[in-house]
């Protein structure tokens, strides 16, 4: 087997998850709750942000919290206000989602995330 | 005077390399659109105030279809070319998924669901593909070459669930069928470039016999060793759609947490990704039914010693990742047996009477396992029927013999 086959197929699955990726990105940031949005929801914030400065904005936004997902980057949160989503979004979450519209049976690192905040709302 | 005889260049898309990323890409494609239709269970019976029976049988009928329409794809695809089954499907694909979208009644919902969509994978299926891709392929790489496009269609499955989802939860289930049916017509300029290799009219490869379709497939089931492989994938088919549909029940029974099992169903898909391919090198390798028998033998001692030991997140990981690669790796080396014993001129066809095989075993592999479930209430007596099984499928798949069936055999 020459190795160029092994270079060929790394490279087709290299490109076609780098795609996805991208598309995935588009479809999540469309799948976001509109600012108006209230309840119980999971803030996103950009991997890597340190705790405090996201428990900051997270109170600046208002958010009850509730609990911090297995993503620290992921909290589910919760407001009674309208508006929370926005005020989230204000304070630098890159998206509010009422669950992670990702199906825990398949999807990877986002299932943790989307079956407590599954459990919580239920 | 000197003349110059500059060799005919070929263009881009037709060249070996860009063949199989296109044979891949369509089998991502085909493979990855029908594994987001469970997203749309719920949204779909809601919207019609259905009961999740209509739906579900909608897609057992599909799955059926799938499977019976794989040899008549084949046949077609043999005597036209994969490339034009390939387009045909899409189209075909498209329009099912288009009627899921926009039919109100359990009839046409199962038309279009069912029946379209049935016939819609099995021929843009990445059989069709690997068909092409065995006649484009050098004998000696082309194990590889299964390996890779079953890998892509593993790829498709694990990147095209969530996909779905996201999509369904951004622009609801209607318009995520729409994207769906649009990003399945992909597949027409995907497999252009297989337009290339055309078996309209064809004749034998070099080194085969020259029979007629309907000559190869009566030699072919009266062929010991074919009916070895026919009955074997039948195993592969009751095993995996078992554990797809009822294995999240089972762990949850056993204590394992909702997102744990979804965690151990995503590792079966990535894991599915490697053993795939590498399947299709071990086969390239030397003979494929030993390790084929043995991926069958070894599922049994994993799925036997899941069923034994108390059901842990330890042990859930191990038989996920270690089914994983072994999910799907029986397709390289089933379809290079099939090239082995009866050459590549009607590999498709033949290749599609097996995989009937695999749907049956799929269609009972499901059934059986909610019927002995709502019988016993337990899952213990399916998951010993499958061990016992993969010692069947084992010792079926030993003495193959891995030669060209003598008929057609040229000379």
């Amino acid at each position: 087997m020459p190795l160029s086959g092994h270079r060929l197929a790394l490279a087709l699955f290299a490109s076609v998850l780098i795609v996805w990726l991208g598309g995935m990105a588009v479809v999540i940031r469309h799948a976001a709750l509109p600012p108006e949005a209230n309840g119980p929801m999971l803030a996103i914030f950009e991997p890597g942000m340190a705790e405090e400065d996201m428990f900051a904005r997270l109170t600046r936004a208002d958010a009850r919290i509730v609990k911090q997902s297995g993503l620290s980057f992921i909290w589910v949160v919760a407001g009674d206000e309208p508006g929370l989503a926005g005020r989230l979004k204000t304070q630098g979450a890159l998206g509010a989602y009422r669950e992670l519209p990702v199906s825990p049976m398949i999807a990877g690192c986002f299932a943790l995330a989307d079956a407590k905040a599954t459990a919580f709302i239920q | 005077m000197m003349t110059s005889t500059a060799a005919p260049t070929i263009p881009w898309y037709f060249t070996v390399t860009a063949m199989i990323v296109a044979g891949c890409l369509v089998a991502i494609i085909n493979f990855g659109i029908r594994s987001t239709f469970g997203f749309f269970t719920v949204p779909i019976s809601d919207a019609h105030q259905w009961p999740r029976e209509i739906y579900s049988f909608a897609m057992a009928m599909q799955n059926l279809i799938w499977g019976l329409a794989t040899p008549i794809a084949g046949m077609l695809a043999d005597r036209y070319g994969s490339a034009r089954v390939l387009m045909a499907g899409a189209l075909i694909y498209c329009a099912g998924v288009i009627m899921m979208a926009f039919t109100a009644t359990p009839l046409w919902f199962n038309i279009g669901g069912g029946l379209l969509v049935g016939i819609g994978i099995a021929f843009s299926s990445f059989s069709i593909v690997m068909a092409a891709l065995g006649r484009i392929v050098p004998a000696d790489r082309r194990s590889w070459a299964f390996g890779m496009a079953t890998a892509s269609g593993s790829l498709g499955q694990f990147i095209f669930a969530p996909l779905g989802a996201v999509l369904v939860t951004a622009y609801g289930w209607q318009q995520a069928l729409i994207v769906l049916a649009g990003l399945s017509l992909l597949i027409i300029p995907f497999a252009a470039p297989l337009l290339k290799q055309n078996t309209s009219g064809s004749r034998p490869t070099p080194g085969e016999a020259d029979l007629s379709m309907r000559t190869a497939i009566g030699i072919a089931i009266n062929h010991r060793s074919y009916i070895l492989l026919v009955t074997g994938f039948f195993v592969c088919g009751f095993q995996l759609a078992f554990i797809t549909v009822h294995m999240p029940a089972y762990l949850a029974e056993h204590g394992i947490s909702r997102e744990f099992a979804g965690w151990a169903m995503a590792l079966i898909g990535l894991f599915n990704v490697i053993g795939s391919y590498a399947a299709g090198i071990i086969g390239g390798r030397g003979e494929k039914h030993v390790p084929l028998a043995f991926i069958y033998l070894i599922r049994a001692i994993i799925t036997a010693g899941f069923v034994l030991l108390p059901v842990s997140n330890a042990t859930t990981l191990i038989f996920a990742c270690s089914m994983g690669l072994l999910w799907l790796s029986t397709v390289p080396l089933t379809m290079g047996l099939v090239t082995v014993m009866f050459g590549t001129r009607y590999m498709a066809t033949l290749y599609g009477f097996v995989f009937v095989s695999h749907q049956l075993g799929s269609f009972i592999g499901v059934w059986l396992g909610g019927r002995l479930y709502d019988q016993f209430g337990s899952y213990d007596i399916v998951w010993w029927l499958s061990v016992a099984l993969g010692v069947l499928a084992f010792l079926v798949h030993l003495p193959i013999k891995e030669i060209r069936q003598p008929r057609f055999a040229a000379g």
